[in-house]
């Protein structure tokens, strides 16, 4: 960058500092919120007061958050299977690459962590994977609800909601469970149920760190003051970083015990491998 | 309910993530799946095809190695025979060559004892007829017997030298 460029671009910067600190001063004190701050992350925490009307119900916000992901995934997954799947090459493209990367990653997590049996289980940690990332980067698109109350509201991370958290912490024991019993039958359930406080710390760490990041957020556009320069970080960066590492985590939990759960156990591996020598016997006999 | 747990809502989440999982599982993982197992497919067959090319190839080139071995023995076996052959050919040449040699030296020889043989006695012949000739002369001129011992003498010569 020549030293003309670089005076330039330190012109900008010194504006755009200027015309921030003129808006954070100008427009303090500005603007009046309909509740307080304790209110909010009250209400952040435990959905107490900010309820949504869906068919006759009083639900979270959350709920609304995770329908809507479900309705983007469901828009995003028809056009990918209409118009670009069918235009797959075997040399991909970029968007195929991605795609396959996407699938690619789910597939060999499970297959690294439950060799013997992880059809389902890939599949299971795609879904899920892919609801804690798209949900949590919903945060930032700050979609728009009037609640009951007639407040506005912008969307969170459907795991935010407590609701949301602890459904999906049981339902990915419930599949380590199941998982356990059609590959290892009752053996596999006794696997599963030693770590009876899976369930309980899935479903607390989604919500533990999904509401934080709720908290840190609403902390920040709470105030007129810090809705400049700070929202980049705190808003963006950590939106992107903890949807990443909660998808992560709880897919690599999920594939974790499930693997553990459906190894085959002694008994069982020599059974089939006396059935694979009878098998060869047979063979070398009809041979 | 403490904290805000509400069964209803732990349902609806439940339900509207097996819905997803359902239209992701159809719709997005298992055509990309499929596809990418496909494509894994269509290199392992490209692959097999390519190693029994390779098999082929291997065979048809220590084949073809095989036979140019065995047309470089015939070759050689041929260059063998060939040079034998030759080398018999030369040496009957050369044995012929060598007879015809030694039948012409041997003919030139005896060819030059005749003509020497016949040289000889001309010149004995001439020899005997200069004697005779000066003999004559010398009977007709010189009665001496001392001419006639010299001239004894020169013919004992002259027989002489003819003979070495």
């Amino acid at each position: 960058m020549s030293k003309k460029q670089q005076r330039k671009m330190t012109v900008i910067f010194v504006v755009i500092g200027v015309l921030l600190l003129a808006g954070i001063f100008l427009t303090a004190g500005a603007s009046a919120q309909e509740e307080d701050i304790v209110t909010v992350i009250r209400d952040a925490v435990i959905h107490d007061t900010n309820k949504i009307a869906l068919f006759g119900l009083e639900v979270n916000p959350g709920l609304i958050s995770g329908l809507a992901v479900t309705g983007i995934l469901t828009v995003f997954a028809l056009i990918v299977r209409i118009f670009v799947i069918p235009k797959f090459t075997l040399v991909p493209g970029r968007f195929q690459m991605i795609l396959e990367t996407m699938v690619g990653y789910f597939s060999g997590l499970a297959e690294d962590s439950s060799p013997h049996k992880n059809r389902l289980l890939s599949a299971y940690i795609f879904a899920a994977g892919l609801y804690i990332f798209t949900g949590t980067m919903l945060e930032l698109f700050g979609i728009q609800v009037v609640t009951t109350a007639g407040h506005s509201v912008a969307l969170p991370a459907p795991l935010s909601d407590i609701n949301g958290a602890i459904m999906m912490g049981c339902t990915s024991y419930l599949f380590i469970v199941v998982g356990g019993i059609l590959n290892n039958g009752l053996g596999g359930v006794k696997g599963a149920l030693k770590e009876f406080s899976l369930p309980i710390s899935m479903s607390f760490r989604l919500f533990g760190a999904l509401v934080s990041g709720a908290i840190v957020t609403e902390l920040v556009y709470y105030y007129t003051a810090l809705s400049y320069v700070v929202p980049v970080l705190v808003g963006v960066l950590f939106t992107c970083l903890h949807a990443l590492i909660q998808a992560y985590v709880l897919t690599m939990l999920v594939a974790l015990f499930y693997g553990e759960v459906s190894e085959p156990s002694e008994k069982k591996l020599r059974k089939l491998a006396a059935k694979a020598q009878k098998t060869e016997v047979r063979t070398a006999e009809a041979a | 309910m403490p904290l805000g747990l509400n069964f209803t809502q732990i349902f609806l989440h439940l339900f509207n993530f097996l819905l997803l999982f359902a239209i992701l599982y159809f719709l997005l993982y298992k055509p990309v799946k499929n596809f990418m197992v496909h494509r894994q497919e269509v290199y392992r067959k490209e692959a097999e095809e390519t190693s029994q090319n390779l098999e082929k190839s291997e065979k048809a080139r220590a084949e073809y190695e095989e036979k140019l071995a065995q047309a470089d023995r015939e070759i050689a076996g041929l260059k063998a025979k060939s040079g034998e052959e030759a080398q018999a050919h030369y040496d009957r040449q050369v044995k012929a060559a060598k007879d015809e040699a030694e039948k012409i030296l041997r003919d030139a020889r005896e060819e030059a004892e005749r003509q020497k043989a016949a040289i000889v006695q001309e010149a004995q012949k001439d020899i005997s007829d200069l004697v005779t000739d000066a003999a004559e002369k010398l009977a007709l001129h010189q009665s001496s017997q001392e001419n006639f011992e010299k001239f004894l003498d020169t013919v004992e010569a002259g027989r002489a030298e003819a003979k070495n």
